[in-house]
């Protein structure tokens, strides 16, 4: 069955689900359980170096307190949990580790921060299961 | 508007829809503010009056120009000494190109395909030799390459072409009299004694609620921005040089440059940029957009003429090449500061502001999505995936954190 999962974790309420799912999933199967949080929102065409590190530091800031959070509310199931942060584009960043990492469950929220965005441009949620390696549980 | 405090409201009110804008569209509040003061003049404009918002009044100017100031000693402060130390003898080479090309062929195009006269042609020299550091450094970041040697180099070089573009602003449209000997002598005795008086007068009086550290700042800044007014040079040329000179020992002092962002971002730049975007004419834009278009081709075509060369000369494969290149090609602040610089003392008029200014955004955005989209060379970037395991057992205890930021 799944050995090595992976979560896709944003600290959005769907990311929530995904990620109770996962730990519920990896404490029964004893499997390897992983989050990857996608940094993104850094700003473009910032005017100074300034602005960029000081984007970067309060993203940095809120993703230790999420996968700190996560790892916490792991433990307390019994489960261990290894936590990824990355920068770049979710759907790509998500995907890529999935394939490289060698995962075979992908568990992601079917909403992450932005409805609107998401209705309007199309669901992560949608691309990540049309291009993931593995089998993808949508969590709601 | 004649009562200060609703002007003032206005303005910080564009402010704070620009950077909602920012956060909802996913780029820089700068960016956001220029295309906001553009977009907030011309509404109230033709409603109200074209004098409405407001930018010409003495207090939106100091403030805007404070702004400008400090975001250039910010920018200069940023510098990594110990990477330049590195990399000199390549950023000096490559920093130089990527400032020298552009700003002859800029120059150039503005002469002889546009029809500009000398002095606005030599503007737009100067407003389009610009490398936006803080656009490289955010995909350098976002990419990974900020770690390695080919993103760090990118970076050093940068600075030297920023460098090379603040003294071509001081210097190019200065009258060349005593003032402007008494402007470089003193420039040159504050630059000798403030890298070793600053940082040990920080250590002894530093550190207080009083932020005795913003105010020294400010007082060189102030000081020699008005000295080189008075010589007829520009006030960002002394921030920038002193921002590196301090980079050291300031520039490392990250509560200190955290405060001072605050104070920039939080009051001084909104009113720098969207006044810079409120000088921007869309009809101007409208009327002629194959000025701009000619303006963009100039400075992608001399930058690729410099700076390609430049990188291959230092071993770089062609692709890693064209990816330098695209990302020196970008610019945003320096651009702007130059060309409000022009506008300010009448070297250029409100319609070649407003080609520059748009070329000047353009730049910072069409390379950055050049480059990423086709040329990004992939096997420079560090690696960051976790290696696949073999299964394993789970132990009780609670799990690590693996970052790779």
């Amino acid at each position: 069955m799944f050995r090595r999962i992976l979560v896709a974790y944003d600290g959005s309420e769907g990311a929530r689900a995904a990620l109770r799912r996962g730990i519920e999933l990896a404490k029964a199967l004893g499997a390897e359980l992983y989050t990857i949080s996608v940094e993104e929102h850094l700003p473009h065409y910032a005017a100074s170096i300034s602005e960029v590190k000081a984007a970067k530091e309060e993203i940095d800031d809120y993703f230790h307190t999420l996968t700190k959070q996560a790892r916490d509310q792991a433990a307390m199931n019994g489960v261990e949990l290894e936590t990824v942060i990355r920068q770049g584009h979710e759907v790509e960043t998500i995907v890529t580790m999935a394939k490289e990492g060698s995962f075979d469950l992908l568990v992601i929220g079917y909403h992450g921060h932005s409805r609107i965005f998401e209705r309007t441009m199309g669901s992560t949620a949608q691309s990540i299961v049309r291009l993931a390696p593995c089998p993808v549980l949508v969590a709601k | 508007m004649e009562n200060v405090w609703f002007l003032a409201a206005v303005w910080v009110g564009l402010a704070l829809i620009a950077t909602l804008l920012a956060i909802w569209f996913k780029i820089s509040t700068a960016l956001s503010e220029i295309v906001v003061g553009t977009v907030a003049q011309f509404i109230i404009g033709a409603i109200v009056g074209p004098a409405a918002l407001g930018s010409s009044s003495a207090w939106v100017s100091f403030l805007a120009g404070t702004g400008a100031i400090v975001l250039t000693f910010l920018a200069g402060a940023e510098l990594d000494p110990d990477v330049f130390r590195v990399k000199w003898k390549e950023s000096l080479v490559v920093g130089l190109a990527s400032f020298g090309a552009p700003f002859l062929g800029a120059a150039a195009a503005a002469r002889w395909l546009l029809g500009w006269e000398v002095g606005a042609s030599w503007l737009a020299g100067v407003a389009l030799s610009t490398t936006s550091v803080a656009v490289v450094y955010a995909v350098m970041l976002e990419l990974g390459f900020n770690t390695t040697e080919y993103g760090k180099a990118m970076l050093a070089a940068c600075f030297v072409t920023d460098l090379g573009t603040v003294l071509a602003l001081g210097l190019i449209f200065s009258p060349f009299t005593l003032r402007t000997l008494i402007f470089v002598v003193t420039c040159g005795a504050l630059f000798a004694i403030l890298p070793i008086v600053t940082p040990r007068f920080f250590r002894r009086y530093g550190g207080r609620v009083s932020e005795l550290e913003t105010k020294f700042i400010l007082l060189a800044l102030f000081a020699m921005g008005g000295l080189a007014i008075w010589a007829g040079s520009e006030a960002v040329l002394p921030a920038y040089v002193i921002g590196m000179l301090l980079a050291g020992s300031v520039g490392r002092d990250h509560r200190l440059i955290r405060r001072l962002r605050t104070l920039t971002f939080g009051l001084l730049t909104p009113f720098y940029f969207i006044r810079a975007g409120s000088f921007v004419s869309l009809p101007a834009l409208a009327a002629a957009p194959m000025v701009f278009v000619v303006l963009f081709f100039a400075k992608m075509v001399s930058k690729l003429a410099g700076v390609f060369p430049a990188v291959r000369a230092f071993r770089y494969a062609p692709q890693e090449g064209l990816y330098y290149t695209l990302m020196m090609s970008t610019g945003l602040t320096f651009g702007t500061i130059s060309a409000l610089f022009g506008l300010g003392h009448g070297i250029i008029d409100a319609g070649q502001y407003s080609h520059l200014v748009a070329t000047v955004i353009g730049s910072a955005v069409i390379p950055t999505l050049i480059a990423n989209a086709f040329f990004m060379p992939v096997h420079l970037r560090p690696s960051e995936l976790p290696e696949a395991e073999p299964v394993r057992e789970v132990p009780a205890a609670a799990g690590k954190e693996a970052e790779n930021v």
